[in-house]
């Protein structure tokens, strides 16, 4: 049967990237259908309940400066938050919380049963509708036909999926959901390339068995920390600490005498795992001279005893599994709930997506979250929203857009993706990221914000509270420029507390503020000002001045590489008619077909006299314009 | 010849020349130091933006001294904010600017081409021994330094303190100390004034010695009818406009049982491992044979080889210089000296003595200012230690400027070290 109905854009999957894609499309008016199999488990974590970390708090930091949910669903669900680097620089400090499942969920669902322009359905998707090169909708388990300009793909762990516990292993998805097994086989057929990955989790624990007497306690901070730019503490619910245990010599024991029936180590998963997750039995047979690792105990939420054990994410036989727990001082009597599992899944090679998240070989598809290659909410999340985006920007003809590297870890996740592939599941991390000091968690609504209100993911109410925010900025530092102090004006204490010693000469605020040890609290003790009360915009300016250097020369490299970044390279470009190109430089773009010179230069293997000579090309044939300041050259 | 081209070029003249000289004239001018002392005296010719070569402003300066004097005024130019051009950066500049046609562009193509991966290859060998070792060191270091400091920002929850385990700061002492003497060593100029490498090679009686006398200009080795006149390896340096050439001639190759010859063969491949240049000598009389074919397999290491055609005079042949699939045959007399200038003048490209092109002599001063770039970064890192965040955008510029001489090193490659050394996730 045909849907009676016609969308803009139809989001298949409802999980971290499959929401948020839908809800921004949504956001910007366009007529949306979010497809899961199953309504119950929108906005289900079905790993690990905690939202954050370094690099993956700043995207969730993105993602709400960008009209976003998880920030805000965070804050009603979060049951600990911390900020993680605290003692160093902003520009790693992220924030991290635990959160309670239910919710976390309840928080997702309320978003999306109220967004208008969203229309939910529940069944599985098992195959698309191509018309030409061109997407045209989806067909449903029961034969349901929905048509739409543009369809995004966010099936996560669910394709194809392989669970393994010890050595037996069945097909599924993640935490029990079927797997999508015909919507894999169908994408298989469009010989979209596509690779096999691994995952796992620690079985989890009944909170009832554990002796917490014994256990380190790790207190969530105080003050509470909140996610989103609009979030108050008040918001969160009931706070609850973690707790942290320890494996010892008898666990290792436990674990190399059950190595025989891993299915990791007798070869039966073909899937490459994570280097930065791995699991217990990995960690132990790699660094051997270790004699003990943390295993951290994470609530799942108020309403529930059960306990992720997070740090033994192991596929060992269950019997392994009850030994190598009650191993642990605190969990000598625990009782498994759940046992731990590995699962393989499919994913498909992002490189042959654009920056929008379109895959280059049917129009209007766009894939984003786990089905990309990458792991995690917060990655998923980032995803979704900018395929969510860029599905809406399509369905009514207006151009694609993606942060660039220097504007977003966003645009860092995307790059990387697309140019470099996946040889594990990809994780955020700081080092990741080349502008880090540029891309905090505290500026990422200054970074975004605005251009999100102008693609429509921000509403009024977000938009008026930063600009208010970023006019207070603005104000306060004129202020810091203009207002000087004399060593007449200062008194000799005050001076001496805030700035080590009396000041020689003038000196405007703002150069004083950019000193180390003076912080914007301390600076208003000097001449007595009220200042700025807003601790987002305290913090601000603080920053601002600190880093300034920095920030300064990083935006000299950006400004320097700007051309080459943003040259577009034409579709139809044959690489093998670019002369002095080696070989296997043409074969890589012309597989690739990067979308600009500057992602043509992060392909591995390009080197910068490769980029030189595609410069030379695309000016010969395509007539390149203005070639701008190239700077000076001896 | 110093070419400086870009927005700043006149900038650049005010500063070394005092003035801007008036467009297009040849002007006779002090080149003044940072102190205002003359570095050289010579020709400087401005030519503004868009009619010149590149389509920018463009200032030459075109000095008297050899060298250490032309060093010296490069590095003027680069301490005044221009950057050392990329190979064949003129030309490209010139035919992004509209100044070159469609045909002239594919020469600019091979001449990035061909230029880049010979000239890194030459300026590798010319840091050889212990410069390029310590460079290694060098980056072997920052790696694991970086290692640490990264693990310390993106890891806060293990269990381990980073920055102590890992002797943060001594490993930045050491860094420091390793690139100082790198840096005296470049000073004293021992590596600068090395210049590029020539070995002479070929069986017994093809005219090695001769060659070398002629290229010298005077008799510098024992020239005989007899084969295997040359025991011991040779060496002379010649200079061609200033830029110096080490001439190394060999014993000749052949099997023998001759004790001496055998110790000196043995000399002669060795002197061909450093050489950046081979001239493998052929007799004109007999042409090219399958012994000659056999040396030359050997060759493969030395980035560029030549096949020298000698005794022309016996065959009664010119002078000529041309390409056979990729590779240079001069065609010369040692004994009479035609073709001597060919030769000379091949060279003189090989090094990068033509606008364009990038030599040795270019390529090195790329790897010197890349150390700069190091020494810098390394500097600053030292102030920032009680700041992490700082430290390790330091250590990654650092690291950027390495990449220059040593290639690519990315972020997901640092991941994979840390992962490789640490238990890290839970
Ligand atoms: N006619 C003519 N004779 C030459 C020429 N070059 C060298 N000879 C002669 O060839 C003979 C060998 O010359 P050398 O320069 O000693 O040759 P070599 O390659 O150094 O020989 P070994 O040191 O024995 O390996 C001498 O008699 C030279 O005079 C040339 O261009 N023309
Ligand atoms: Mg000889």
């Amino acid at each position: 049967m045909q849907f009676p109905e016609i969308f803009d854009v139809i989001v298949v999957g409802g999980g971290h990237a499959g929401t948020e894609a839908a809800l921004a499309s949504a956001r910007m008016g366009r007529k949306t259908l979010l497809l899961t199999h199953n309504i119950e488990t929108l906005g289900q974590m079905s790993c690990n309940p905690s939202i954050g970390g370094i690099g993956k708090g700043h995207l969730v930091k993105e993602v709400d400066a960008l009209g976003g949910a998880m920030a805000t669903a965070t804050d009603e669900g979060g049951i600990q938050f911390r900020i993680l680097n605290s003692s160093k620089g902003p520009a790693v400090r992220a924030t991290r919380a635990q959160a309670d499942r239910i919710l976390y969920k309840a928080a997702i669902r309320w978003r999306l049963e109220n967004q208008p322009n969203l229309w939910l359905f529940q069944q599985a998707v098992d195959d698309v509708i191509i018309e030409g090169d061109r997407i045209a909708g989806v067909i449903t388990q029961i034969g349901l036909r929905f048509k739409a300009k543009a369809v995004v793909l966010t099936a996560g762990t669910f394709l194809n999926g392989l669970v393994h516990v010890g050595l037996e292993n069945y097909r599924a998805g993640r935490a029990g959901d079927p797997p999508a097994i015909s919507l894999a086989a169908r994408l298989r057929e469009l010989s979209l390339p596509a690779g096999r990955l691994k995952t796992g989790t620690p079985p989890r624990i009944d909170g009832r068995t554990i002796d917490y007497s014994v256990l380190e306690e790790q207190p969530g901070d105080d003050p509470v920390p909140v996610f989103s730019f609009l979030g108050s503490p008040e918001q969160h619910p009931q706070q609850l600490p973690c707790w942290i245990a320890h494996t010892n010599e008898r666990t290792h024991e436990i674990i190399r005498s059950g190595l025989d029936r891993s299915p990791m180590y007798t070869g039966v998963i073909e899937g490459v795992g994570p280097r930065y997750c791995p699991s217990v039995e990995d960690k132990i047979m790699r660094f051997a001279g270790k004699e003990s690792h943390q295993v951290f105990l994470e609530p799942e939420g108020l309403a529930t005893n059960e306990i992720y054990p997070n740090g033994i994410s192991t596929s060992l036989p269950f019997d392994v599994q009850i030994n190598l727990v009650r191993s642990i001082r605190g969990l000598e009597n625990a009782h498994i709930l759940r046992p731990g599992y590995a699962i393989e899944y499919d994913y498909y090679d992002p490189r042959g997506l654009k920056n929008s998240f379109e895959t280059k070989a049917i129009q209007g598809l766009f894939f984003g979250g786990q089905i990309n290659g990458t792991t995690g909410y917060e990655e998923a999340a980032a995803q979704g929203l900018l395929a969510g985006i860029n599905a809406a920007l399509y369905a009514w003809d207006e151009p694609a857009w993606c942060p660039s590297r220097d504007q977003a870890y966003i645009g860092v996740l995307v790059d990387d993706l697309i140019t470099r592939g996946v040889s594990e599941p990809y994780r955020m991390f700081t080092s990741r990221a080349e502008y880090r000091l540029m891309l905090r968690e505290d500026n990422a609504d200054i970074r975004l914000t605005e251009v999100g209100r102008k693609i429509g993911v921000v509403d009024d109410v977000r938009w008026e509270a930063f600009s208010r925010k970023q006019e207070a900025i603005a104000r306060e530092t004129e202020r810091l420029k203009r207002t000087f102090v004399y060593p007449a004006m200062l008194d000799e204490t005050i001076a001496t507390a805030v700035l080590g010693k009396q000041i020689e000469r003038e000196y405007p605020l703002f150069e004083l503020l950019r000193r180390p040890e003076v912080s914007y609290e301390a600076l208003l003790s000097l001449t007595g000002d009220e200042g700025e009360s807003d601790p987002q915009v305290r913090q601000q300016l603080e920053i601002s001045a600190k880093y300034q250097g920095y920030i300064d020369r990083q935006q000299d490299e950006i400004q320097r590489s700007r051309y080459y970044e943003s040259l577009e390279i034409p579709e139809d470009l044959d690489y093998r008619d670019v002369k002095g190109l080696s070989i296997e430089a043409q074969q890589k773009l012309n597989v690739y077909k990067p979308q600009t010179l500057g992602q043509a230069g992060r392909v591995s293997g390009i080197t910068p006299a490769a980029v030189s000579l595609l410069l030379v090309y695309l000016k010969k044939k395509y007539k390149a314009k203005n070639t701008k300041d190239l700077g000076d050259a001896a | 010849m110093i070419r400086v081209s870009g927005r700043a070029a006149p900038d650049i003249a005010v500063t070394i020349l005092g003035r801007c000289p008036s467009p297009r004239h040849a002007t006779y001018i002090d080149f003044l130091d940072t102190d205002g002392s003359t570095i050289d005296r010579g020709i400087a010719i401005y030519f503004p933006a868009p009619h010149s070569y590149t389509g920018e402003n463009i200032l030459e300066l075109q000095g008297h001294g050899g060298t250490a004097v032309l060093q010296r005024l490069l590095q003027r130019c680069l301490a005044l904010g221009a950057k050392l051009a990329e190979p064949g950066e003129f030309t490209k500049r010139a035919y992004l600017n509209d100044k070159l046609d469609l045909a002239q562009a594919e020469a600019v193509a091979d001449l990035i081409d061909a230029s880049t991966d010979l000239a890194a290859r030459s300026a590798m060998r010319s840091l050889s021994g212990e410069f390029s070792s310590h460079v290694h060191a060098l980056r072997e270091r920052l790696i694991n330094l970086r290692m640490y400091v990264e693990a310390c920002l993106d890891f806060p929850e293990e269990d381990i303190d980073f920055i102590t385990e890992g002797g943060v700061i001594d490993k930045l002492e050491s860094i420091r100390n390793e690139l100082s003497l790198l840096s005296t060593t470049a000073k004293q100029g021992s590596i600068l004034r090395e210049g590029i490498q020539v070995v002479l090679i070929g069986q017994p009686n093809v005219g090695k010695s001769s060659l070398m006398n002629q290229l010298a200009g005077q008799d510098i080795a024992i020239v005989t009818a007899i084969a295997g006149t040359t025991r011991d390896t040779i060496r002379s340096e010649i200079q061609l406009e200033g830029v110096p050439i080490h001439v190394i001639d060999t014993a000749g190759l052949r099997e023998t049982v001759d004790e001496v010859e055998i110790f000196g063969i043995q000399r002669t491949w060795r002197a061909a491992e450093t050489a950046h240049i081979a001239l493998i000598l052929v007799d004109a009389t007999h042409g090219i044979t399958e012994n000659e074919k056999s040396i030359l397999a050997r060759l493969s290491g030395v980035p560029q080889q030549i096949w020298i055609h000698n005794k022309i005079d016996l065959v009664n042949s010119s002078p000529e210089i041309r390409e056979v699939d990729g590779k240079t045959h001069i065609f010369l007399s040692a004994k009479t000296g035609h073709g001597i200038s060919l030769l000379k003048q091949h060279l003189l490209e090989l090094a990068g003595w033509r606008a364009g092109t990038e030599g040795v002599f270019m390529a090195r001063q790329r790897h010197l200012k890349a150390l700069d770039g190091v020494s810098q970064s390394i500097e600053n890192a030292k102030k920032n230690l009680n700041q992490a965040e700082l430290l390790a955008e330091d250590l990654r510029l650092a690291q950027e400027s390495l990449n220059e001489i040593t290639g690519e090193f990315t972020s997901d490659d640092l991941l994979g070290e840390i992962f490789g050394r640490f238990c890290i996730g839970k």
